[in-house]
């Protein structure tokens, strides 16, 4: 019996060794030998990554994984997951990068590396029209809705206080709160804002606010210095020959700002 | 691959998973208790000589235990709120608990009913006894006291499905533990903490449904044999 249960406890800790990803050279050239880059979006943002019509993955996010694929001459493997999984998902290896609007901040950047900027978003509290709200101490005693694990539940957590904060998994279900009418008050981004206001029909909500103007990198897991050269050249060399500014204008109708290369974080 | 645990980052957020499994248990505990009074309604409903109850807590019972109860807090909460009927979160998430639980609750309750030996009525309705006697003392307190380790296990279980209403914002423990991850990143070790403290709250849900059946159930407390 005893010897069994030493049997089962080896074989256990054996399938666990296994599990293990093997020792590998670096993630660079482990991709070009796998032959496809597992890229992690996060879907349901409007602009950046969503299902369109087709039911297809569209979105600059989503184009910006396929140039990325193309350009190594690999397949692309998209992993679609939820905003709040992004920085669990390159910490647990589910993907190889991320390319899921994510900021680039400070906190972040103690469990997962970035690149250089490769896109913008403003970050803004957005309200009914008649309803007064110039900066966070408006914000004291209302109800405002947020995604989980943005930027935006951070700022408005640590700035307001005193407002009940209601969060929501994604931007999808987020959008659904605002367009049945389960909140009225929202930190979001201009694009999700532009989709809420196109499901809501009439009384489109008006930007109160920006609370910052956030730069998004790609994000890939630490201590991969080969990746995250080969990224930062790719995303200098798209944004200088003008591919990935006239994509990103293609789905936001806007232009990246010309100092995105030089901006540090 | 190596890899540090750090749970010191997590000790500073005791008070907010304490705040999200208070507020579990509280949904847990108006759940049961209004879902049992729907399941044992519900039950004899089924049992009625009157066809339009059974067909309506058929109806009921059938829609309920064959839809996702995700795509049930959604229909009240989003769905509902598109037609002008908006409800706070925590009474649409307990509203959809008490009508997911009270289904399952009708059947393990109808089992119990029908368990009963029609002799033991017929028994009953000879020595005279009221029709609301009859359900009390002959039909639902043996109906109750046979089936009530199979009650309080789909009660448990539905403390632990409690967890999908973070989808529509309500601050339970799962909500918090999804704030809590996403503020220090240490994921593991956050859902290792809650699913402890989830384990913790099921043994004292168990402890507590034990306690309240040797309240409820003399005969078997004095005996110890089932019925």
């Amino acid at each position: 019996m005893k010897l069994k249960l030493a049997f089962g406890m080896a074989a256990l800790a054996a399938a666990f060794v296994m599990a293990m990803p093997a020792a590998r050279a670096d993630a660079l050239s482990d991709i070009k030998a796998a032959g496809k880059i597992r890229v992690a979006t996060a879907m349901g943002v409007p602009l950046f990554a969503y299902v369109d019509a087709q039911l297809q993955p569209a979105g600059s996010d989503v184009e910006t994984a396929k140039m990325i694929a193309d350009s190594l001459g690999v397949k692309l493997e998209l992993v679609q997951i939820t905003n709040a999984a992004r920085v669990p998902t390159i910490q647990a290896h589910k993907a190889d990068i991320l390319v899921a609007n994510l900021a680039i901040t400070p906190e972040r950047k103690k469990a997962v590396d970035f690149t250089i900027p490769y896109a913008t978003l403003d970050i803004i509290v957005a309200g009914p029209k008649d309803v007064a709200i110039k900066d966070y101490k408006d914000l004291t005693g209302k109800r405002i809705g947020v995604t989980r694990a943005t930027v935006n539940d951070m700022m408005v957590s640590e700035n307001a206080k005193d407002a009940e904060i209601v969060r929501f998994e994604d931007d999808a279900t987020l959008i659904t709160a605002v367009a049945s009418g389960q909140v009225d008050l929202v930190s979001t981004q201009t694009a999700v804002l532009a989709a809420m206001n196109e499901k809501k029909g009439g009384d489109p909500l008006d930007v109160k606010f920006v609370q910052k103007s956030l730069d998004l990198g790609i994000a890939l897991p630490q201590n991969e210095p080969k990746l995250k050269e080969w990224l930062n050249n790719w995303i200098t060399e798209k944004f200088k020959s003008g591919e990935l500014p006239a994509m990103f204008k293609k789905f936001h109708k806007r232009d990246l700002p010309a100092d995105l290369l030089s901006r540090k974080d | 691959m190596m890899y540090t645990f750090d749970f010191s980052s997590l000790w500073a957020y005791w008070p907010e998973f304490l705040a999200g499994a208070l507020t579990t248990l509280e949904m847990t505990f108006a759940a049961t208790v209004l879902g049992l009074c729907i399941g044992v309604a519900g039950a004899i409903a089924r049992g009625s000589r009157h066809a339009w109850l059974r067909v309506v807590a058929g109806g009921y019972v059938e829609l309920v235990r064959n839809t996702p109860f995700l795509i049930q807090i959604f229909f009240l909460f989003f769905g509902l709120a598109s037609v002008g009927v908006r409800m706070p979160v925590l009474a649409a998430a307990v509203l959809a608990m008490v009508i997911n639980v009270g289904a399952y609750t009708t059947e393990i309750v109808r089992a119990g009913i029908e368990a009963v030996h029609p002799g033991q009525i017929e028994a009953a309705e000879s020595l005279g006894l009221s029709v609301p006697q009859v359900y009390w003392y002959v039909i639902l307190r043996p109906a109750l006291e046979r089936v009530y380790p199979a009650l309080t296990s789909q009660f448990v279980l539905m403390m632990l499905s409690s967890s999908i209403t973070s989808q529509i914002s309500a601050e339970e423990l799962t909500a918090v533990a999804n704030n809590i991850q996403s503020i220090t990143f240490r994921s593991l070790e956050t859902y290792i903490v809650v699913a402890l403290l989830y384990l913790v709250l099921t043994v004292l849900l168990k402890s507590g449904f034990w306690l309240l059946g040797q309240g409820l159930f003399p005969r078997r407390r004095r005996l110890g044999t089932p019925l």
